[in-house]
């Protein structure tokens, strides 16, 4: 197992340096000139000459790739093309906080309702309220999250007034500044995982409670809440945490359309900024920070596979 | 996204078919499902007859509420929402359909492939599938119609290429576990060949997963596109799509109601429909939801 | 006011009569050079200058200045500002901006040596007066005295120095270009520089040596920039004006506090500005609707936005003609528009087939229709690249006298003439656009299929891809134009020259010998205007050019922008502030 284990962790370094590479290389042999966009204005082909000479980016395509290869594995991760030249390391970490708190609220919005939703329509299974549950669980799953960010906004911020319409505050500056700012992204966010989660508690569930050990302490008469509780849901969570894992994980960066209505700038936004800008150093810094992510969830949830289901062996 | 595994292997064509019937009968969802998707695609066949204008007619009745020239209004540019939304039918479906297929094409085959045979193949399919797997499905698309531009030849390129590793994963999972049951076993100890097995045992066994992955692909595809029209990197056909008209409406929302809500509420419509159709392929085909 | 109403209307009377009492051929006839030097030009120079231009005002005629501040606002308070359009500030380093909306902002923390008024005039900034030599080639400034920047450090002639060199060197500013004309500049004692040109530049006061639109002598600290590094320096620019950036957030926003050590200590009033960026024009409405923000500044506010923030009565909306231009470029290489040369009379190029495509789609341009459709009637129809905010260069007559004026009938015959009646032949053409004019793509595209039954498909290119096929040639048709148009060189030195760094600067020039226009009767005249110090000879300079330029579609001149003020009825935003494009806060305060 250990040497599984390594192998594996072998193979998701891996993933991520050919994600890298591909990128790299990918977005390089398109169009788009980041230097020609940023001198627009300015420019005589002097000036962008000397600009691109300064960033290296007059060398041959293999030998800015070896140096930033090289650099990487030293832990830097270059500078913006644009602007300041702000170190990427930089825009990722003041990036990262913003999602991961978006991504922290919408998880618990989302388990906030899922879990009393399955449970309700797991015990009550195919009687009016579960059909309610799984109804709205449809439309949680069916609703466009950039559709539900306008229309939260346009409800809860410029009609009620309730909360702010965008931004982000950090958490430095008090708990209910950030909580404030974050909740109408969150719930944009965390519905359909709300939905998602909610879904497989229900089913997951559902089988639990015709396993013996269940059936059993039901004979024995204990209450039917306890038994749910107590003994049913954490072994019905078992498969539910593996979907959470990768759930966590897309959270991070399926915020994107959401973080560029609520005026957010996270990863997701950072990512895609620096694709459309070819901004090429922030776009591979960004790319690896997000498939670090999801590599080690995925890694994690087919460890997690292995344990649900002993048909399929590593080897 | 989720992958499904079925634990049954189903064979038999006819009872299949009754079954679907009876518990159609049985499942209101599913049959509300079946009647909007219906009702959407003969929308979609009809829009130049049902269409009350051409949906890229411009006027100066820029954004005149519900009225009965205007069922559903007019838009930023003084164009008829109703036919607009109509002739995005046409797009939205397409693009559901035409990419779903596409990734379920390739995706099943090296799927199949990497799971039957095993070895280096499987290495290196899996190496790849992990490789898009280490990326979200819409991070996938917004990349490539970023760098590659936008139209809709590049958008179903896109969406496709995304949704390849859920197919491949599923079927490459359902194909390992089959591999090792009796009856495939049975098969190749009788001598018979690779390629029938894969045709006739494993793969109408990895069928049904297969089919209710793909229902809930093209659900996302659906919202993928309108997604990637409404951060500009969409199609940019002259027939509108439902995501380019709430993104062209974005600005307008609070001035003009229905611009937000009609092409928001096809969109989740269409979706809500086959995400019914889905559950209730789901239920009858016997594919449990795990991962 | 302290005057009495009627003491009050006869000062402004005879202003108005003095302002009107000139030769209309010459309207600074009769001025002493004295009244056309620094620190700033003459009330009565300015006043005729601006009658002659038309934009004469009553507030331009208030006792005691141009608008002074009228209704005083107390000290103190936190303005919160949403600045629209933009998702993050990227960079504050004048040597690295190239933004209206960037510039909006530094122009509040950093200074130049001069400072355009409301009327685009340079006033004195930094500098307390100027001399010029009687053959316009030497600048003498005169600088402030006892002045520290925000981090402490004095300022004085070094300053400039190092910010000059600092800014003509290509690799650490991008604006090295706009000191082309400069042959050197010396440091006469600590308060006193002398700048020498190569030759005359009439502009050099608006553009090369302005706070806010010139970038290239926007004073930086020396200090500040070897102990923060050009990275934060970029976020957080220190200077010497009147506030000083504190906090710089990327996508999150920029805290500006008042700076106790303004040279003058009357300003600002404000003790905080909170900048946020916002992208959307929803989210910036909620953000106004609510009270998040009280101010808006940055790109140019949604045009449908403007009805419904003037019907909200908390609000304060003022609308000016904006400093900029938008036009539909067509390429001359590319068939049906290809036009081998521009080098001859109009009469002449009118009996060449691409020529005649060119003129019929800048006569289709049905202006009028595109302002009410795109713009929600918030733009001027433009004919060329000078705007209507340049008040005094201006040519009010062109929308009559240019060959562009929209002509429904002439140009289906123009079209039919090019071998394309009703359209039909005529291949489908595209037009590239940046997503944010998308919809302005659409209109165009949909007039030309009304006027001439021509297909035009609209095709979304992100900026880094629309600019690179823009100069390098490769388009058929792209919409776009100019924002901060200060002074007549803006336009037509920038765009209308045959070497104008937009003119197909990356282009290749053996297949493409020009860009997307040349001609040496409209170059000699733009290069005469730029040397021309005299207001009233350069005037009929820039308008001849200006004219030659419309008349022979160097582009589809499309509309001038609005520029629009909005903020909250307790704000007071004085008139004098109010320079189009820019938001100078340091007279802002509260009710």
């Amino acid at each position: 197992m250990t040497a599984y284990l390594a192998r594996r962790f072998v193979g998701a370094l891996l993933v991520m340096w050919a994600v890298a590479t591909l990128v790299f290389f990918m977005l390089r042999f398109v169009p788009g000139d980041p230097i020609a966009a940023m001198l627009a204005d300015a420019g005589s082909e002097e000036a962008a000459a000397a600009l691109r000479a300064k960033l290296g980016l007059d060398q041959p395509l293999i030998v800015q790739y070896f140096y930033w290869f090289a650099n990487v594995l030293q832990g830097d991760f270059g500078n913006s093309i644009y602007g300041n030249n702000q170190p990427v390391a930089t825009i990722i970490a003041e990036a990262l906080p913003r999602t991961l708190s978006l991504a922290l609220i919408s998880f618990v919005i989302a388990i906030a309702i899922a879990v009393p939703a399955g449970v309700i329509s797991a015990t009550r299974r195919n009687t009016m309220t579960d059909n309610a549950v799984s109804f709205v669980a449809f439309l949680g799953l069916s609703m466009p999250d950039f559709w539900l960010a306008i229309l939260l906004i346009i409800v809860f911020a410029a009609n009620l007034q309730w909360l702010p319409a965008i931004g982000y505050v950090p958490l430095e500056e008090g708990f209910w500044p950030w909580l404030e700012h974050l909740l109408l992204p969150a719930i944009a966010t965390g519905t359909a995982f709300a939905a998602i989660i909610a879904r497989m508690i229900r089913s997951s569930l559902l089988e639990v409670m015709n396993r013996d050990f269940i059936r059993t302490a039901r004979a024995k008469g204990l209450p039917a809440q306890k038994v749910i509780w107590r003994h049913a849901l954490p072994n019905a969570m078992i498969p539910v945490i593996t979907v959470v894992g990768i759930a966590f994980a897309l959270l991070i960066s399926g915020a994107v359309v959401v973080e560029n209505v609520f005026a957010i700038k996270g990863l997701g936004r950072v990512l895609i900024d620096g694709i459309l800008n070819r901004d090429y150093p922030v776009v591979q810094g960004a790319v690896l920070i997000v498939s670090a992510f999801f590599v080690f969830s995925n890694l994690a949830v087919d460890l997690l596979y292995g344990v649900i289901d002993p048909r399929i062996r590593y080897s | 996204m989720t992958d499904i595994i079925s634990s049954a292997p189903e064979t038999a064509e006819a009872p299949r078919r009754s079954r679907l019937r009876a518990s159609l009968a049985k499942d209101r969802k599913a049959q509300v499902g079946l009647v909007v998707l219906a009702v959407f695609f003969l929308g979609m066949l009809l829009a130049p007859v049902l269409a009350p204008y051409d949906p890229n007619e411009m006027t100066l009745d820029m954004m005149q509420g519900l009225s009965w020239s205007h069922p559903l209004g007019t838009d930023d540019l003084g164009r008829d929402l109703l036919s607009r939304i109509l002739y995005g039918t046409q797009i939205s479906l397409f693009v559901g359909v035409v990419t779903v297929a596409a990734a379920l094409i390739i995706g099943v085959v090296l799927g199949v492939i990497a799971g039957y045979y095993g070895g280096w193949i499987d290495l290196v399919i899996m190496r790849y599938i992990d490789l898009q797997w280490a990326f979200p499905n819409f991070i996938i698309a917004v990349y490539l119609v970023a760098v590659f531009g936008t139209g809709l030849v590049n958008v179903i390129v896109a969406i496709s290429l995304a949704f390849i590793d859920d197919f491949a994963r599923v079927a490459r999972s359902m194909t390992l576990s089959l591999r090792e049951e009796q009856f495939v076993l049975a098969a190749r100890s009788m001598g018979v060949s690779d390629g029938r097995i894969i045709m006739r045992h494993i793969l109408p066994s990895a069928m049904a997963p297969i089919i209710v992955q793909a229902t809930v692909s093209v659900s996302y595809a659906i919202l993928g596109e309108a997604t990637l029209s409404f951060l500009g990197l969409g199609v940019e056909a002259t027939t509108p799509t439902w995501g380019l008209i709430l993104a062209e409406g974005r600005g307008f929302i609070s001035q003009a109601w229905w611009l937000g809500v009609f092409p928001g509420l096809a969109i989740m419509l269409v979706v809500l429909s086959i995400n019914f159709v889905g559950d209730w392929l789901r239920d009858v085909l016997d594919v449990r939801e795990t991962v | 006011m302290t005057m009495t109403d009627d003491r009050l209307k006869a000062a402004m009377q005879s202003a108005w009569h003095d302002a009107h009492d000139f030769d209309p051929r010459d309207p600074l006839f009769g001025l002493s050079r004295h009244e056309l030097s620094g620190p700033r030009l003459s009330r009565r120079a300015t006043l005729r200058l601006l009658a002659a231009g038309g934009a004469l005002t009553a507030a331009h005629l208030m006792p005691g200045g141009l608008g002074r501040a009228i209704a005083a606002g107390k000290k103190g308070g936190t303005l919160t500002a949403g600045w629209a359009g933009v998702s993050e500030i990227v960079t504050l380093d004048p040597a690295q901006m190239g933004q209206v909306l960037q510039f909006q902002i530094t122009s509040n923390v950093l200074s130049g040596l001069t400072h355009i008024n409301g009327d685009l005039i340079a006033e004195a900034d930094i500098a307390e007066g100027w001399e010029v030599s009687a053959d316009g080639l030497t600048y003498t400034f005169k600088l402030r005295e006892g002045l520290t920047f925000h981090n402490g450090d004095t300022f004085d002639a070094e300053d400039v120095l190092f910010t000059y060199n600092r800014s003509k060197d290509p690799e650490k500013s991008i604006h090295s270009g706009n000191l082309a004309n400069v042959a050197s500049v010396e440091k006469l004692n600590d308060f006193e520089v002398k700048f020498t040109l190569k030759a005359p530049q009439a502009s050099f006061l608006t553009k090369t040596t302005e706070r806010a639109s010139g970038r290239a002598l926007t004073i930086v600290s020396r200090g500040a920039l070897e102990s923060m590094g050009t990275a934060q320096y970029g976020l957080t620019p220190v200077g010497t004006g009147p506030f000083r950036i504190t906090e710089h957030q990327l996508g999150q926003g920029v805290v500006l506090e008042r700076f106790d050590g303004f040279y003058d200590p009357e300003r600002p009033h404000l003790d905080k500005v909170v900048i946020k960026p916002i992208d959307g024009a929803e989210p910036l409405a909620a953000a106004v609707e609510a009270g998040d923000i009280q101010f808006v500044g940055g790109n140019p506010v949604a045009a449908q936005l403007i009805d419904r923030f003037k019907s909200n009565p908390d609000l304060v909306v003022d609308i000016k003609p904006g400093p900029g231009f938008q036009s539909l470029w067509l390429n001359p290489h590319r068939e049906p528009m290809k036009v081998e040369s521009f080098e001859k009379p109009v009469d002449e190029l009118k009996k060449e087939k691409g020529f005649m495509v060119r003129l019929a789609i800048a006569k289709a341009l049905n202006r009028d229709l595109y302002v009410q459709q795109a713009r929600f009637g918030y733009a001027f129809p433009a004919y060329g690249t000078i705007n209507p905010a340049m008040g005094y260069y201006y040519d009010e007559g062109i929308a009559e006298t240019s060959e562009q004026a929209y002509d429904a009938e002439g140009a289906k015959q123009l079209l039919a003439d090019a071998g394309y009646p009703g359209g039909d032949g005529f291949p489908e053409l595209e037009l590239i656009v940046r997503p944010s004019e998308r919809r302005d793509g659409l209109v165009i595209a949909n007039i030309l299929k009304q006027e001439l039954g021509i297909t035009v498909n609209v095709a979304t290119q992100e900026f880094s891809v629309m600019i690179e096929n823009f100069l390098a040639m490769e388009f058929d048709m792209r919409l776009g134009g100019s924002g901060g148009d200060y002074d007549p060189d803006d336009g037509i030195v920038d765009w209308m020259m045959s070497g104008s760094k937009f003119n197909g600067r990356t282009r290749d020039k053996e297949k493409y010998p020009f860009g997307y226009f040349a001609d040496s009767e409209a170059d000699a005249l733009i290069e005469k205007q730029s040397i021309t110090p005299k207001p009233e000879d350069r005037r009929a300079l820039v308008q001849e050019a200006n004219k030659i330029t419309s008349d022979k579609v160097a582009s589809g001149f499309l509309y001038h922008p609005v520029d629009v003020l909005i903020h909250s009825k307790d704000v007071i935003y004085p008139a004098v502030s109010r320079i189009p494009g820019l938001t100078d806060l340091d007279r802002v305060s509260f009710a």
